[in-house]
């Protein structure tokens, strides 16, 4: 379990760069800075990071910025990749209509 | 309403998913494949290159030969394969859901092969998201499966082989590449396929990443830097080209989301989120595999045998094969995957320096970071002698598990011996009568002919040329070096088309003969000029 204060303590407050507004996640418009700022306000996992700023919650599904986020985050967090805990993988896998999704009864189709 | 059962469930109709389906069918099982796009083959029908290995990794034919003969076999064996077919789910208890249409289905399988393959990575600079910035898997997909040109003017940003591979093609399909670059301080992939671009006088920029992509619309133009020891930007070391596309050949990440979702147990490594499994593809799951990139990114030939591999488990697995034939078949695949594991470019050398080659050689320098070897350097390889007679020079220089040449040559020329990435040697008391079957059996066309004076003071060169139009005999051009600066006048004597050379022209030019070791490249008068 990370200790949540004395991790934050540790890196150190927000400092804004030049490049802050680079955008991430083109699915959901989240930049560089947003998602170095919130690890500043404690969210540490992927998980928590894409509930919190939607990123790679998009058409792509994270597909293009998955791995971006990651190594952003892990550099605020001043670790390597595998210290950011990544996403649960839920269905669907890819993006699917709510139509076609609220039409399966648990069946194949005939 | 109910839930179809089948003995095995493949998740993707790639190399590593058709193989392992027609592996287990071969042995009765009745597998189903699903795939999400509407072609089957995976990558298979972008690669328009020849393939490296030996004659059982199917060395020296083009990936797309490779996919066709992949589908054919999948017919033989009734191997069943449903096309935009996306699967949405995957549960611990080996369902399946898969939007099919406008529908979902749910299917239920005794087994499950997961090989849903690679997804191209992305880097972010400036301007990234302006179109023309897009992924080298997509400048191949518009190519090779469209026939669309991505562009006329494109940097490419990443010297592996994918990076060198589609800069290559992206230059036959008639667009310019301007230039590529690479953060990394050497080039990653195959000495071979650099040369190539190189040749064609490409520049290569390493330890150089992209600044900014420029544009308001579209890329109008691209600048580039060098990065110093800590990857930021050295001050002053800007370079702006003007260009309409920026390629991204920046590595891939394994789309294993459908294995974490049905509770296998996961690695986060390097090489992206993968799961952890056997030498077979066997999950912690009982009953999922996974085979090819998703299980960790290779090359389509590694993902065949994978495929193989966990095709033949699966088969014993379900009851189809006895222990002693899986074993037995399984001995011969590993040693086939061994094989394509040997060598500098290995699993295990990655990130590593190589300075000698297993022969002791010193390695090009200027291979690693230009793109080419030096006219000074070329002269200590093996497959490189100096002779008057018409001979083969083999300017292979790197380990790399792959000997057509050997074969091809059926008056023993040229040897590379039972290690199978030993660098191809010259056997001088055997004749070379100009055959050119070598020539065109490399997949890396890094062999030419070279003969001396064929009339006074002026020998020829016989090179490798995929470009199309084709030059024409009589035609005076100009000679490039391997740098693919222009070193002499030339005049084309011959080209040679023949269909056991698969689309890989000869053409042969005559140079003073101080220019036979210098000359490996042919561009028309118009196009070239002098320094």
């Amino acid at each position: 379990m990370i200790d949540i204060r004395q991790k934050l303590e540790e890196i150190g407050a927000f400092e804004p760069h030049a490049d802050d507004g680079l955008l991430v996640c083109r699915c959901e418009e989240v930049t560089k800075g947003e998602i170095r700022k919130a690890v500043h306000e404690g969210i540490f996992t992927i998980e928590e990071m894409r509930r919190y700023l939607r990123n790679g919650m998009g058409l792509c599904q994270g597909q293009t910025c998955g791995r971006l986020v990651k190594s952003i985050m892990a550099a605020e967090l001043k670790e390597t990749p595998d210290y950011v805990e990544p996403a649960s993988a839920r269905a669907p896998m890819r993006p699917i209509e709510m139509e076609i999704l609220g039409k399966d009864q648990g069946g194949a189709y005939e | 309403m109910d839930i179809r059962r089948y003995d095995m469930i493949v998740i993707g109709a790639g190399p590593a998913g058709l193989s392992a389906a027609i592996e287990a069918a071969k042995h009765g099982v009745k597998p189903i494949v699903f795939d999400e796009n509407a072609r089957p083959g995976g990558q298979l029908f972008k690669q328009i290159h020849k393939f490296f290995g030996s004659k059982e990794h199917k060395a020296k034919i083009r990936g797309f030969k490779i996919g066709e003969e992949l589908l054919a076999e999948a017919e033989k064996f009734g191997v069943e394969v449903v096309l935009n077919a996306t699967v949405v789910g995957l549960y611990p208890d080996k369902e399946v859901t898969v939007k099919i249409g406008e529908e979902i289905q749910h299917f239920k399988g005794d087994s499950i092969l997961v090989a849903t393959g690679a997804s191209e990575n992305m880097v972010n600079f400036k301007g990234w998201t302006l179109p023309g910035v897009i992924g080298a898997g997509a400048a191949q997909t518009m190519m090779n499966l469209h026939h669309i040109l991505p562009g006329k003017k494109v940097l490419m940003l990443g010297s592996g082989n994918v990076g060198l591979v589609v800069s290559f093609q992206l230059m036959q399909a008639g667009c310019e590449v301007v230039a590529l670059c690479d953060a990394a301080p050497r080039i990653g992939g195959y000495g071979v396929h650099a040369a190539k671009v190189a040749r064609c006088g490409v520049p290569f920029y390493l330890s150089h990443t992209i600044i900014e992509a420029e544009g308001d619309e579209y890329v109008t133009g691209v600048t580039i830097g060098e990065v110093g020891p800590d990857w930021k930007i050295i001050p002053g070391t800007e370079k702006h080209f003007d260009v309409d596309t920026i390629c991204l050949a920046v590595g891939l990440s394994p789309m294993s989301q459908l294995l974490d979702q049905a509770g296998c147990q996961m690695k986060d490594t390097r090489g992206g989120f993968v799961p952890a499994c056997d030498a077979e593809g066997q999950t912690s799951v009982p009953g999922i595999y996974a085979a090819g990139d998703v299980s960790g990114i290779e090359e389509a030939s590694s993902a065949m045998i994978e495929g193989r591999i966990s095709g033949i488990t699966i088969a014993e697995y379900l009851g189809f094969a006895e222990k002693e034939e899986k074993e037995s078949r399984i001995s011969e695949l590993e040693a086939q995957l061994d094989t394509l594991r040997q060598g500098m470019f290995a699993p295990a050398n990655r990130g590593k320096k190589i300075e000698k080659t297993e022969e002791g050689i010193a390695i090009s320098e200027n291979l690693l970071v230009k793109g080419f070897v030096s006219d000074e350097e070329i002269g200590r390889f093996p497959g490189v002698t100096k002779q008057r007679k018409i001979h083969p020079v083999m300017e292979c220089t790197q380990n790399i598990p792959c000997n057509p040449c050997q074969d091809a040559c059926k008056r023993g020329c040229i040897s590379i011996g039972s290690n199978i990435t030993s660098l191809p040697v010259v056997d001088k008391e055997h004749e070379c009568i100009g055959c050119g079957l070598c020539v065109a059996s490399c997949s890396g066309q890094a062999i030419f002919l070279v003969e001396e004076d064929v009339e006074p003071g002026y020998g020829e060169v016989t090179m490798p040329y995929e470009f199309m139009p084709l030059p024409v005999v009589g035609e005076k051009g100009i000679a490039c070096g391997r740098d693919g600066k222009a070193v002499c006048d030339c005049e084309v004597t011959k080209v040679r088309t023949s269909p056991a050379f698969d689309h890989t022209n000869l053409l042969t030019i005559k140079v003073p003969n101080d220019m036979l070791m210098k000359a490996r490249f042919y561009r028309a008068k118009k196009e070239a000029a002098y320094d």
